[in-house]
């Protein structure tokens, strides 16, 4: 037994997860969704345990490299989506949101990802970048609930609109709501670790809280996104279509700032 | 002036201003920043003089960018402000006369009568309510008890506290552009430089290189003892992730390096026809060798770490010694007879211009040389400001989102030796939780007559 081994029983459990999830979407059995949070919940274990694993046999932090970072990030998209489910019963984006965790854990796995624990280079010698990524990717995973919420929202607004949504189905707004909620969380979460942490660890690593590298300057728009996501919702009474728009830009502005800048800009971050 | 500040407070203001702040701040991580006018010319042709001009070169230092932060800072000062009286207001002196007919039309609400009269019925009331943490403020009229519990009522600032959060920290970013600063001093093992601006000196005492197993860097290490008028008054050693800090100046490991003024050279001199004569000399750039049993002098008088020839010219790549060669100039007497590079790596491929037929050879062994520190000062007044300020951001983005206000407005009326009791509840962020909170207080209130 080692690390990569429990990775793939995760993956398998996700897999399994996601096949209770796509047996409820198309035969509308609840039992079927239930089974599913339960496969997603021992997958969700079985993954900490992945975790704890590799950080304990490379002595740092389980996201220094592409591959671990990754890992983390299905893991925070499981825990979120399980606190979320289990507050709102939000069934319907569980199918989706497995896809994503799959294709995140796909991606991990695959042989492009540089995965041997590799000895950490001085600057991210630094219980700082445990807060740091931790918590941004845990906020992120938020936002990630919030833009599966909010297409779906635009999907149900659709049919309600054109009277043909189903009986029993999730009403647009309460999905609109569900995607608020996950800002609401996601939102201080990724102050705190994106931008206050960032900057605090960047102040102890280089002397510069902030230098406009291209990562820093990503997760700001990502912020200022999810910022006129508040103050349109609060302020001007925006809800619905428009709210759930620009919570969709928000995540994309998110996967930009992990993945886009990685490949296609260079900076600072570009080791991480 | 009092539309100017209409349109400064407005929030329209505001999220134009965001969408333009952002839309700029993407553009300068798609257009490399601060490169030469050679490499914007290569990459953007005709475009790139108009990129300069804007100052897209250095969007983020721009006057414009600036500006815009300064429009943007000025927004939330005003909006908050404005808004702050009517805010403790709210919160301080709430407005305690409410008509039953508000309260009924509320959508958490409750109607009631109980027996006992109304001060019975308002202290147990009120025990109730205390019990469950709630603030009570009450007002008399006639035969009425106006009562206002509240609870959480510092969440109603947590907006604020966030925009106060966000000034602090765009004044730290001003004061750390205009006052702060850093430079790198290079500082080899028992060196003493004098510190920028302060009135102290920075010896280093040891430096040392940590590696892997693998032979990558793990770490470097810097002992550094601050000095002031010649007495020593602090020792710490630095490495990366944990600096030095004394009197707001920062010391920060950031790499290493050697120290190519002052090496000594290992130079062996070597008759050809008779290699058991040699003269093995360390010398120092400039200092003169004597070959007696040949009669010959020699001497050392350039040094390049990473040699390469660029045009005609040789020069150095780089500061790593990759390529380490030394210049020698070989003298009888007074006449140069002979002079050329040597190589420490390419021992054959030596060449030396002689004026005559030469029977001996040099060759280029080793160099010795001290390694130096490279350490980075940084002094910044700003960032003090920046923590506070995201501490308060961090306050305040906890309050608005976990520490929502909710209010119970109550009337209390005396009818024929009844309490007739009318309550509604109000939450504009915990609706469901207030709900079932307000639901359980008045069924326990209503039992218990
Ligand atoms: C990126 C910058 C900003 C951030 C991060 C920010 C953050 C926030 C937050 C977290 C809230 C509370 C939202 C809630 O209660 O759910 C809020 C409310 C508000 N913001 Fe901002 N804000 C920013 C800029 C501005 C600016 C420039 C203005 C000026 C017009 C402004 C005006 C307001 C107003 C009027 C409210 C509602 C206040 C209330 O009723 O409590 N914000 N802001």
């Amino acid at each position: 037994m080692n690390e990569s081994t429990l990775f793939l029983i995760t993956f398998a459990v996700y897999f399994i997860a996601a096949f209770f999830y796509f047996v409820f979407l198309f035969s509308k059995k609840e039992s079927a969704a239930k089974t599913g949070l339960s496969v997603v919940t021992v997958g969700f274990f079985v993954h900490t345990l992945a975790l704890i694993w590799r950080t304990i046999e490379s002595g740092h932090a389980p996201f220094t490299n592409m591959y671990e970072s990754l890992s983390f990030l299905a893991w925070s998209g499981a825990l979120a989506y399980i606190i979320i489910e289990y507050k709102y019963n939000i069934r319907k984006a569980g199918p989706y949101l497995m896809l994503i965790i799959i294709g995140i854990m796909a991606l991990a796995s695959s042989p492009l990802m540089p995965d041997e624990a590799a000895p950490l280079m001085p600057a991210l010698q630094s219980y700082w970048l445990w807060l740091h990524v931790s918590v941004t990717l845990l906020g992120e995973a938020f936002f990630a609930v919030a833009f599966v919420t909010s297409i779906m929202y635009l999907v149900a607004d659709s049919r309600e609109k054109k009277g043909v949504a189903k009986e029993g189905a999730i009403t647009a707004e309460k999905l609109d709501s569900i995607s608020y909620r996950c800002v609401a969380v996601g939102f201080p979460l990724f102050t705190l670790g994106g931008l206050v942490f960032g900057m605090v660890w960047a102040y102890k690593a280089w002397g510069s809280y902030w230098s406009w590298d291209p990562k820093e300057t990503w997760s700001l728009i990502t912020w200022f996104v999810f910022a006129l996501y508040l103050h349109t919702r609060i302020v001007m009474g925006w809800k619905g279509r428009r709210s759930a728009l620009i919570a969709i830009i928000g995540f994309l502005a998110a996967l930009f700032t992990y993945f886009g800048v990685n490949y296609l800009l260079a900076g600072l971050h570009s080791y991480a | 002036m009092k539309s100017l500040i209409r349109f400064l407070s407005s929030v329209k203001l505001a999220i134009f201003l965001i969408i333009i702040i952002t839309a700029a701040s993407m553009i300068g991580t798609f257009i490399p920043q601060l490169r030469s006018a050679e490499e914007y010319g290569a990459l953007y042709g005709q475009l790139s003089e108009l990129l300069i001009r804007l100052e897209i070169t250095d969007l983020y230092h721009s006057w414009w960018f600036i500006a815009l932060l300064f429009l943007f800072s000025l927004n939330i000062v005003i909006c908050t402000l404005t808004r702050l009286a009517a805010k403790f207001r709210r919160a301080f002196k709430p407005n305690l006369e409410f008509e039953n007919q508000t309260l009924l039309a509320a959508k958490i609400q409750d109607r009631f009568s109980r027996k006992g009269n109304l001060e019975k019925s308002e202290g147990e009331l009120k025990k109730g309510l205390r019990s469950a943490h709630y603030k009570i403020k009450e007002t008399r009229k006639e035969a009425e008890v106006h009562l206002l519990a509240r609870k959480k009522i510092l969440g109603i600032f947590g907006s604020d506290i966030v925009h106060l959060g966000l000034l602090v920290i765009l004044i730290g970013g001003i004061i750390s552009g205009f006052s702060g600063f850093r430079t790198n001093i290079n500082i080899s093992e028992g060196e003493i430089v004098p510190v920028l601006g302060a009135d102290f000196k920075l010896q280093l005492d040891k430096f040392e290189t940590e590696y892997h197993p693998n032979g990558s860097v793990k770490d470097w290490k810097s002992t550094l003892t601050v000095m002031e008028d010649d007495n020593p008054r602090l020792t710490k050693t630095i490495e990366v992730n944990h600096p030095l800090t004394y009197k707001g100046y920062v010391f920060y490991q950031s790499s290493y390096g050697w120290d190519w003024q002052n090496p000594t050279l290992e130079i062996w001199a070597i008759k050809t026809s008779d290699p058991s004569s040699q003269k093995n000399a360390f010398v120092r750039l400039g200092e003169k060798v004597i070959w007696d049993e040949e009669n010959l002098e020699f001497k050392a008088l350039q040094f390049l770490p990473d040699f390469i020839i660029d045009g005609n010219q040789p020069r150095t790549r780089s500061l790593n010694p990759n390529n380490p060669a030394v210049f020698i100039e070989v003298y009888r007497g007074e006449d140069k007879i002979s002079s050329g590079w040597i190589f420490a790596k390419f021992p054959d491929f030596s060449q030396m211009h002689s004026e005559e037929e030469a029977d001996y050879k040099f060759e280029f062994k080793d160099i010795q040389t001290s390694q130096y520190s490279g350490i980075q000062m940084a002094k910044d007044p700003g960032v003090n400001y920046i923590w506070v300020g995201c501490t308060l951001l961090m306050i305040g983005l906890f309050l608005a989102f976990y520490w929502p206000p909710r209010d119970i407005r109550l009337i209390l009326m005396e009818k024929e030796g009844k309490t007739e009791i009318i309550s509604a509840g109000r939450s504009a962020k915990s609706k469901l939780a207030l709900e079932s909170e307000f639901k359980r207080i008045m069924v326990s209130f209503r039992r218990s007559q």
